[in-house]
């Protein structure tokens, strides 16, 4: 790609960026939330939603109102508006596109075998499965046995195809290797989309390559954290580590080889952009989870690439913004629901 | 018309509605459209309000209005708007509403459900039978024969006894785009132990759901084992593939079908008398639901209303507070009476003093609605500024026709308007949901107007599609000149062109009584002399349309009580402008007056002079026009350029001195203040139980007047002082656009007579060869004149005629910082 965006880039998706940024305005305020908290029931909460960008979303719901009716409506709207982007896009954008639906499809994939495995009909974990990665022959998941044959027989077909070259082997496929097969997936698809951004170039390199780096190095704590007390030996923990972080590789080895939570942080102290955050974490009782600091700096990361022009990390964000913003809501309509409002304040703000 | 002048007064009312009446004052007014409500709630938010409860019935309601409209829609029909008159329901109607709705849309939810479930089966039928009618003929045969020599023995060797080897068939139908990927996975899943024949169905299938035709593909797939067909069962469940037990012999098939065809005829019976039912049930929606609807709609705006006002302190009476033009007081006052006489307690109404502006409220009807939305697209004038709509009125259609001036194009646009005008009440023409089309009709009447002028400036540029009338005699005599000047027939013959000179007694008799000259169209120096013409009319309609503005500008200062700005403002910029542009114009007078043809040689040029008259010199060519001419364009450049400073620093010295003296003052007046805002609240105790949230509302109570800031009076004045000085300049300049358009409108309409009209005028001698070639001819120039020259050159025109208003006209006193009185109506905006 030839330097200096500036010049032919509204020609293909100018329309489109001045349509997220637009989006991007919609999004709730402080102001919002703060009338969100002080909500009394869910259908107080549907009535601000309305005045909000949200409109009448709810509108043609039958009651009683749920959690769960408010996510999907929520879910579908976003889906709406980004099946929209993606089908007035332009090559390459039409392709990132398709990369951001990959990580939506992995979790879908994964959460359709873990059902079947659990001999759960396909119907009910179909409701569960995120609109934004749907596809055809996804409901076809439960009949492979094995990596292999679940490639060969129903992926070979999607985007996913190629992040299956490393997770080819012949196991059966049970609960870990299940969750093996999603950290190695992620672990390719965050590299191929990596480089896709690395190769685009220009002012879209400069941003989703960073986002997309702490997303590989969060993936890699999250994965080191999890699988402590598991039966994952260190050796095979680190093929999982998407290796296009900032930890990549000195500190990828060295979380490799940690062993509880203290070890992990010392890690993180060899990094400026981690020190705090974990700094940040509170200890057990009170403060916050190591999860909800890095939403928050995602969210950070997010925000900020709005303040450039001229790129598409602006879809990924505002993707990912939305996605966090109905977190939050799904957050305060579970806490109203369940009478549990002490900490009902526990949203990300997004700035 | 007086309203038009300036907006209306509006005033600040409270009205005191008794919680009995109070539903049926705010539906009575909403009826009348008088009053704004101002939200004095402002501070709660939407779901803590007091009539939440009403509103979110009516959303209910409305909800299952929708739901009504949509399968209404779905049914194909359509629903009329109601008739007549349709007062908001009382509130105890709701009940009796919402349980009709409630059991018609259950009533319809259930038959809808009915032919819903049998339409799904009699689609499942139908597929069935076209699985079984298709005739997959017995894939094994088939397979046998075809393939038996390349494929079956690779089959059979790894499987051993040939006997062994039982096909299973499964049969369904898929949708059409399914299939490929369908056909795909099944060969990758199953390692091609299976074929599978993809078929069309013959004809389209209704789809249960929305009732559309399509196309199924059915499939026949036979397989060999178990797990195979395991397999198989699941990846067809995944595609949601219907499947359909398939019997092997071929009797048997027939027979399925038979008693397939026979169950489809039986349920069709079934479905139409559900259909019947169906209909019955949607027409009795479609009678009732508009009349709801509106009801409905009227109810929730009521109550949203309602919500804005605060509750009195012993609960016994709604406050409301609402913007009404003084004029509509008393009606406002018999409307409430009217509507809560019948709770015994009746609504009281009185004004109270406000310092926030008030809306502006301009009154207009059919003619001058067209004007006014010129002048508010700009920005709504603030309150009670002087309102140009009225010069509008004249001056827009004027400067649009000086640069669109052809008799012919005039009359055109003039007889469309006609015909809209004298169509306005046909209900096609107001109902026509054209955008383009509401846009003309919308200002039918500025069409009229823009068309009657451009006939009258027709006539003065003596041009009707570009041609020159004679409708008097001509001013100019040429056999007078061939008489004195004694051409002889040798010299005509050698001369095409031929000088008239007017000084030559006899050849000018004297000016063509109205307009320009016809024999001006045949003369070569036609443009220059309408070029000539042109600009300086230009000059001086710009020149005079900007002074009428500074002058409007002293309504304003009158009006607001700023005298001062009379002396410090007004008049500086008149001098200014009449100094410089003003004296130009005299020029042009001048040397209009006192030139005659006989001294045209020696005449002096204006542009020379005016030039010189800046840089206070003077060149040797150019005579003098008057005597004195240097002293008083000298005089006059100084007077202009002295008031620059006056018009600069007027203003805020004044301010300034005002507010030194007026802070000196200062101690005695607040206690005064204190002393009124203090009998106030003792008068009035309701104020302070929503005291609180009036301030919120954003009415300060009688608090100091803004801050005075020396700086920021300075910074405005600065940019007012450069913006008029330079703009005098530019906006003179801005002018010349009526010239240049006017000439563009003139030398296009001349090409395209030239080059399709005279052509084809001159094509054929003989009468019939020019009647077959002028039909396509005038066609041509018919569409072309009404294409380029109406339409294109009318926009192009009028886009220029709304800059000069817009820019030019009314920067020099209109500055459109109001907002509209948006009355609190049930009528239907047009």
């Amino acid at each position: 790609m030839l330097e200096g965006a500036e010049l032919y880039f509204n020609v293909d998706h100018g329309y489109l960026e001045g349509l997220v940024r637009g989006c991007k305005a919609g999004l709730l305020t402080e102001r919002d939330y703060v009338n969100l908290v002080q909500c009394e029931t869910l259908e107080d909460l549907k009535i601000h939603l309305q005045t909000t960008d949200y409109g009448n979303f709810l509108a043609n719901q039958t009651n009683p109102l749920t959690v769960s009716k408010i996510d999907t409506e929520m879910r579908k709207k976003l889906c709406s508006e980004f099946e929209y982007f993606r089908n007035h896009s332009l090559e390459p954008l039409s392709t990132f596109f398709t990369y951001m639906t990959c990580s939506y499809m992995i979790d879908n994939v994964i959460l359709l075998m873990n059902g079947a495995l659990q001999k759960k009909s396909v119907k009910e974990i179909l409701v569960k499965c995120h609109p934004l990665g749907r596809f055809t022959e996804m409901e076809a998941v439960n009949i492979a046995e094995t990596p292999s044959d679940l490639f060969n027989a129903v992926l070979i077909e999607t985007p996913l195809a190629p992040f299956f070259q490393d997770c080819m082997s012949e196991n059966i496929l049970d609960e870990l290797n299940i969750e093996l097969l999603r950290n190695k997936l992620y672990k390719s698809y965050l590299e191929a989309f990596y480089k896709f951004c690395k190769n685009h170039g220009d002012v879209t390199a400069e941003i989703m390559c960073p986002i997309l780096e702490f997303e590989a190095d969060r993936r890699a704590f999250i994965i080191t954290l999890n699988s402590f007390g598991t039966e994952l030996s260190k050796e095979e923990r680190e093929t999982l580590f998407p290796t296009c972080g900032k930890l990549h590789p000195e500190g990828l080895r060295l979380l490799a080889q940690a062993e509880d939570f203290e070890q992990m942080k010392r890690v993180a102290e060899h990094y400026g952009v981690y020190k705090p955050l974990f700094e940040a974490v509170g200890d057990g009782s009170g403060g916050k989870t190591l999860e909800d600091v890095f939403y928050e700096h995602e969210v950070q990361m997010n925000v900020l690439a709005f303040n450039r022009q001229f790129h598409y990390g602006v879809f990924y964000a505002y993707t990912k913004l939305k996605e966090q913003e109905m977190r939050n809501i799904v957050w305060i309509a579970e806490c109203i629901s369940q009478r549990h409002r002490t900490k009902i304040n526990n949203y990300i703000p997004i700035l | 018309m007086g309203s038009m002048f300036r907006s209306e007064e509006v005033a600040l009312v409270q009205l005191f509605l008794p919680t009995a009446a109070a539903y049926t004052c705010v539906s009575q007014l909403g009826e009348l459209g008088l009053v704004e409500f101002r939200d004095l709630n402002a501070s709660v938010s939407a779901f803590q309000r007091r009539f939440v409860m009403d509103v979110r019935r009516c959303e209910e309601l409305e909800k299952t209005f929708t739901f009504l409209q949509e399968e209404v829609w779905r049914a194909g029909l359509a629903l009329s708007p109601p008739e007549g008159a349709l007062p908001a329901p009382p509130p105890r109607d709701l009940l009796r509403i919402q349980e009709e709705t409630d059991r018609l849309a259950q009533e319809l939810r259930d038959v809808r459900g009915n032919q819903q479930t049998l339409r799904a089966q009699l689609h499942q039928l139908q597929l069935h039978e076209a699985v079984l009618g298709q005739g997959h003929c017995p894939p094994l045969v088939a397979t046998d024969t075809d393939r038996s020599s390349e494929r079956t023995p690779l089959l059979q060797d790894p499987r051993g006894p040939h006997q062994d080897l039982r096909v299973n068939f499964v049969a369904g139908a898929v949708e059409p785009h399914k299939a490929a990927a369908l056909e795909r996975l099944l060969w990758r899943a199953c390692r091609g132990f299976l074929i599978a024949s993809f078929r069309e169905t013959e004809q389209p299938l209704q789809d249960p759901v929305t009732g559309e035709p399509a196309t199924w593909m059915t499939f026949l797939i036979s397989y060999w084992g178990e797990q195979i067909g395991q397999k198989i069962l699941k990846i067809t469940n995944c595609f949601h593939c219907h499947v359909f037990p398939f019997e092997e012999q071929e009797e048997a098939r027939h027979a399925a079908l038979q008693q397939l065809q026979q169950q489809s005829h039986e349920l069709l019976e079934v479905l139409g008398e559900t259909e019947r039912f169906l209909s019955q049930v949607l027409g009795r929606v479609q009678r009732l639901l508009p009349p709801w609807q509106v009801q409905i709609h009227k109810m929730k705006a009521v109550y949203l209303a309602l919500n804005q006002c605060s509750v009195s302190a012993t609960h016994k009476c709604l406050i409301a507070e609402a913007w009404c033009a003084a004029r509509d007081l008393p009606t406002l006052q018999q409307a409430l009476q009217d509507s809560s006489s019948e709770a015994g307690v009746s609504a009281v109404v009185h004004r109270i003093p406000c310092r926030d502006m008030p809306p502006t409220l301009v009154r207009t009807n059919r003619f001058t609605a067209s004007f006014q939305g010129i002048v508010d697209a700009y920005g709504v004038g603030r309150y009670q500024e002087v309102n140009p709509a009225p010069y509008t009125i004249v001056t827009f259609p004027f400067l649009f026709a000086v640069m669109f001036g052809d008799v012919g194009h005039g009359l055109l646009m003039f007889l469309f308007a006609l015909a809209m005008v004298l169509a306005e009440n046909r209900p096609a023409v107001k109902t026509a949901q054209n955008e383009i089309w509401r846009t003309f009709f919308g200002g039918r009447y500025l069409l009229l107007l823009m068309g009657l002028f451009s006939v009258y400036t027709g006539f003065i540029y003596n041009e009707c599609f570009s041609r020159a009338t004679v409708i008097f005699r001509s001013g100019w005599n040429v056999s007078a000149m061939v008489d004195q000047s004694g051409w002889s027939d040798e010299f005509l013959a050698q001369h095409p062109l031929l000088t008239l000179d007017p000084n030559v007694s006899g050849v000018f008799r004297g000016p063509y009584p109205f307009g320009i000259d016809p024999v001006w169209s045949l003369a070569v120096n036609h443009l220059s002399f309408l070029n000539s013409f042109k600009m300086k009319m230009s000059v001086i309609l710009g020149v005079t349309h900007m002074a009428f503005g500074v002058v409007l500008g002293v309504f304003n200062h009158l009006h607001f009580r700023q005298p001062y700005r009379l002396l410090l403002e007004t008049l500086p910029e008149l001098v200014f402008l009449l100094g410089l542009f003003g004296y130009l114009v005299f020029l042009v007078f001048y040397k209009w007056l006192c030139y005659t043809s006989a001294s045209a040689a020696s005449a002096p040029s204006i542009l020379i002079h005016f030039i010189n008259m800046f840089l206070f010199s003077r060149s040797p060519t150019n005579r003098p026009l008057f005597t004195g001419q240097e002293m008083v364009q000298s005089a006059l450049v100084v007077l202009a350029l002295a008031m620059v400073p006056v018009l600069l620093l007027g203003t805020p010295l004044f301010l300034f001195r005002q507010h030194r003296r007026r802070s000196r003052k200062r101690p005695t007046g607040r206690q005064l203040d204190e002393d009124q805002t203090g009998l106030l609240d003792a008068s009035n105790p309701s104020e302070a139980a929503w005291g609180s949230d009036e301030e919120k509302a954003g009415c300060p109570g009688p608090e100091e007047e803004a801050e005075f800031v020396p700086s920021e009076v300075v910074m405005h004045q600065a940019i007012h002082t450069i913006e008029f000085c330079l703009g005098c300049i530019s906006n003179t300049a801005s002018y010349l656009r009526l010239w240049a358009l006017s000439l563009a409108h003139a030398q296009l309409s001349e090409v395209l007579w030239a080059m399709v009209m005279r052509t084809g005028l001159r094509m054929g001698n003989k009468i019939g060869v020019m009647a077959v070639v002028l039909v396509p001819i005038f066609a041509a120039f018919a569409v072309l004149t009404v294409a380029i020259l109406l339409v294109m050159e009318g926009l192009s025109a009028f886009l220029h005629a709304l800059r000069l208003h817009w820019v030019e006209f009314q920067n020099k006193f209109y500055s459109g910082t109001g907002y509209k009185l948006s009355p609190f109506s049930f009528a239907v905006e047009e």
